[in-house]
C-alpha cells in the first residue's frame, strides 16, 4: 500500500530522498563518531605526531602506550573502585526499590500517599539541595575516604526513580495472582521474594541499568568526598591523571580510549536495554 | 486487617525511608538551615537571618552566573532537543540502522570528565580538531582558543553538551515516532505530503508531549550543570562560564563561607523544584485538554 502510494507520487523522487537521507545520516554518524576515532588514532601517535599533523593516521599501531596508560594511570585500580562502588549501589537499589516499591503498590494503609510524595519530591530534587551538609556530615562521621561515603548517597539518589518504575510495573500484575499467593498461606516476605521479586525481573533489568550508568559516571560527589587516590573511582582518577601528565597527550589518548571502548562494546551488545534503561525515566 | 498487616509495609518501607531520609532529605533540611548563618564548617555558627539571600541575590558573580546558565540552557535547548529531535526524524525515515544509533548515542553513555577531556583536546588551539580542520578548509582567520576566550567558552561547552545529549533526546523522540499509529502516516501519504511535511504537520505534533518532558529534563538539567563546566574551564575564562554550582562549589569548598553557599543551593533548588512543579501543573492541564479535545473529537466521527 505504501509502496503504491509512493509510486504515485514519483518513484524517482522517493529513492532520491531516500539516498540523500542515507548520506546525511552517513554524514552525521561521521561527524559524531570523529572525535572518538580521533582520540584512538592519536593514541598511537608520538606528541610530535600529533601536533605535527592532527589528521594523519598512525605510522604503527602499538598498545604499548595503552599498557603504559593503564599502569602509569593507575587505571585499574580506578575500574575496580568502580565496579564496587557500583555493584554496592545498584544491588542496594534494587533491594531496597523493591521493597519499597511492593509496599505501595500491595499495600493500603495510613501514611502511604505522604511516604509516596516523599519519593516523588526525590524525583525533582537536583544534588544541590543537599550535598554541603551532606559533606559535612561525611566527615562528622568519618565517613569520606571510604567507598561509603560514595556508595550511600549514590543508592539514596538512586531510590526515588527506582520506586516509582519498579511501583509501575508491580501495579501492572494482576491481583489475583497475589491473592492466590496468599490463600495458599504465603505470608508477606514470601509473596515478595518468591513471587514479586521474579515477577519484577525485567524491571529490575531497566532499574539496573540506569542506575549503574548514573553511579560508573557520577563526578561531583566523587570529587568532594574522596581524596585518597587509592579509592578513586574512573571520572575523579582519569581527572588526576590528566593533571598529572597534562602534556603527555599520547598517553592521556590512550587512558581515554581504554575508559571509552568497552562503554562502546556494551552499547553494541545490549542496544535495546540500555536505551529502554536510560530512556525510561523520562517517558513513562 | 491483623495488626501484623498493618506493620508489614512500613517494614518493606523502612530501608528505603532510613536510606533516603538520612542521606537525602536530613541534610538537605540542614543545608537549608545553615543558609540562615554565617559559618566556615568547623568554627561558630552565627544565625544571620535572610542576610546571605540578600547579598545573594544582590551579588554580581550570582546573577552572573544564572544569565550564564540560562544562556547555556538556551543553546542546549537547540543543540540538544532540536538537534534530536531532528535527527529522530531522520533515523525513523530509514530504520534499523545500528551503526548509525551507535555514533550517535555513544557519548551518553561516557563519564562526562571523559568527555571534557577529550574535548579539551578538540578544542585545542595547537593540534585540536577544530582549529586543524579549519585549517584544513583555508579558513585559518576563523580559529582561535575556543574555551580560553570570554566570547567563544560558553558556546564551545554547550556544543559538547549538544554532542553528548543530541542522541538521549533522539533516541526518547524516534520511540515516540514509532508510537505514532501506522494509518495516520498512510493517510497523509495518500493525501500526498512528503517527508518534510509528515515530520512537521504529522509527527511533530504528534509526539508534543514528549517534546514537552525533553524540554523539562534539558532544562532542569541544565540548572543542574556542572561536570563539563568543571574541567574545561571550571568558570573561567575571567568568569564568562561561571554557573551556579561551579560557584556555589568554590564559596563553600574553598572559600569556607558555608551559609553562603548555602543559600546559593537553596536558591537554585528553589527554581528547579519550581519548574518541575509548574511542568507538572501545565501537563495536567494539558491532559485535561488533550481528554475533552479527544471526547469531542470521538462525538464528532459518532
Amino acid at each position: 500500500m505504501s509502496q503504491q502510494a509512493g509510486q504515485l507520487a514519483g518513484p524517482s523522487a522517493g529513492r532520491l530522498t531516500r539516498w540523500l537521507v542515507s548520506g546525511l545520516l552517513a554524514v552525521l554518524a561521521i561527524v559524531f563518531f570523529f572525535p572518538m576515532v580521533w582520540m584512538i588514532l592519536s593514541s598511537f601517535k608520538t606528541d610530535q605526531a600529533i601536533f605535527a599533523s592532527p589528521f594523519a593516521l598512525p605510522t604503527s599501531i602499538d598498545l604499548g602506550v595503552w599498557a603504559e596508560a593503564w599502569e602509569v594511570g593507575n587505571l585499574g585500580a580506578y575500574a575496580v573502585n568502580s565496579a564496587i562502588v557500583t555493584g554496592a549501589s545498584v544491588l542496594a537499589i534494587l533491594l531496597i526499590a523493591s521493597a519499597a516499591a511492593f509496599a505501595f503498590s500491595r499495600y493500603r494503609f495510613r501514611g502511604r500517599s505522604m511516604a509516596m510524595g516523599l519519593f516523588a519530591l526525590g524525583l525533582l530534587l537536583p544534588l544541590q539541595s543537599y550535598f554541603i551538609a551532606q559533606s559535612n556530615l561525611f566527615t562528622e562521621l568519618a565517613i569520606t575516604d571510604t567507598r561509603w561515603a560514595l556508595i550511600i548517597p549514590y543508592t539514596a539518589m538512586g531510590l526515588p526513580l527506582a520506586v516509582y518504575l519498579l511501583k509501575v510495573y508491580l501495579d501492572a500484575l494482576p491481583e489475583e495472582l497475589f491473592d492466590a499467593a496468599r490463600i495458599d498461606g504465603a505470608g508477606d516476605l514470601r509473596v515478595f521474594r518468591s513471587l514479586a521479586m521474579p515477577l519484577l525481573r525485567p524491571g529490575l533489568a531497566t532499574v539496573g541499568i540506569f542506575s549503574a550508568l548514573a553511579a560508573w559516571n557520577e563526578f561531583l560527589l566523587a570529587l568532594l568526598y574522596i581524596q585518597d587516590d587509592d579509592l578513586k573511582t574512573i571520572p575523579t582518577g582519569l581527572l588526576a591523571f590528566s593533571s598529572r601528565y597534562q602534556t603527555d597527550y599520547s598517553l592521556l589518548f590512550a587512558a581515554l580510549s581504554i575508559v571509552t571502548l568497552p562503554m562502546i562494546v556494551i552499547y553494541v551488545a545490549f542496544n535495546r536495554h540500555i536505551v529502554d534503561g536510560i530512556t525510561a525515566g523520562s517517558v513513562k | 486487617m491483623t495488626p501484623n498487616r498493618a506493620v508489614a509495609p512500613w517494614l518493606f518501607l523502612a530501608p528505603g525511608l532510613l536510606v533516603f531520609g538520612a542521606a537525602v532529605l536530613l541534610p538537605m533540611a540542614l543545608t537549608s538551615a545553615y543558609s540562615f548563618t554565617e559559618w566556615n564548617g568547623f568554627g561558630d555558627m552565627t544565625w544571620v537571618g535572610l542576610d546571605n539571600y540578600a547579598r545573594a541575590l544582590a551579588d554580581p558573580a550570582f546573577r552572573a552566573s544564572f544569565a550564564h546558565v540560562l544562556a547555556y540552557i538556551a543553546a542546549t535547548l537547540v543543540l540538544e532537543v532540536a538537534v534530536g529531535l531532528g535527527l529522530a526524524g531522520l533515523v525513523s525515515m530509514r530504520p534499523g540502522r545500528l551503526w548509525f544509533r551507535v555514533a550517535i548515542f555513544t557519548p551518553v553513555m561516557l563519564p562526562m570528565v571523559v568527555v571534557a577531556v577529550l574535548w579539551s583536546f578538540v578544542y585545542n588551539p595547537d593540534f585540536g580538531l577544530i582549529n586543524a580542520g579549519l585549517e584544513a578548509l583555508g579558513l585559518d582567520g576563523l580559529t582561535r582558543i575556543w574555551l580560553g576566550d570570554p566570547a567563544t567558552a560558553l558556546l564551545a561547552i554547550s556544543v559538547v553538551s549538544g554532542w553528548v545529549f543530541a542522541g538521549f533526546y533522539m533516541m526518547i523522540f524516534y520511540a515516540a515516532f514509532r508510537q505514532v499509529p501506522g494509518e495516520v502516516v498512510e493517510a497523509a501519504r495518500l493525501d500526498g505530503a512528503g517527508e518534510w511535511s509528515l515530520f512537521r504537520r504529522v509527527k511533530v505534533p504528534m509526539v508534543r508531549h514528549v517534546t514537552a518532558v525533553a524540554i523539562l529534563l534539558c532544562v532542569t538539567g541544565g540548572f543542574q550543570g556542572f561536570d563539563l563546566f568543571f574541567v574545561l574551564t571550571n568558570g573561567g575564562p575571567y568568569g564568562s562560564t561561571e554557573i551556579p554550582t561551579t560557584l556555589l562549589v568554590k564559596t563553600v569548598f574553598r572559600n569556607g563561607e558555608v551559609g553562603y553557599g548555602s543559600a546559593m543551593a537553596v536558591l537554585l533548588t528553589a527554581i528547579v523544584v519550581g519548574v518541575g512543579l509548574a511542568y507538572i501543573g501545565l501537563g495536567n492541564r494539558g491532559r485535561a485538554r488533550a481528554a475533552r479535545a479527544a471526547a469531542v473529537t470521538a462525538a464528532g466521527d459518532g
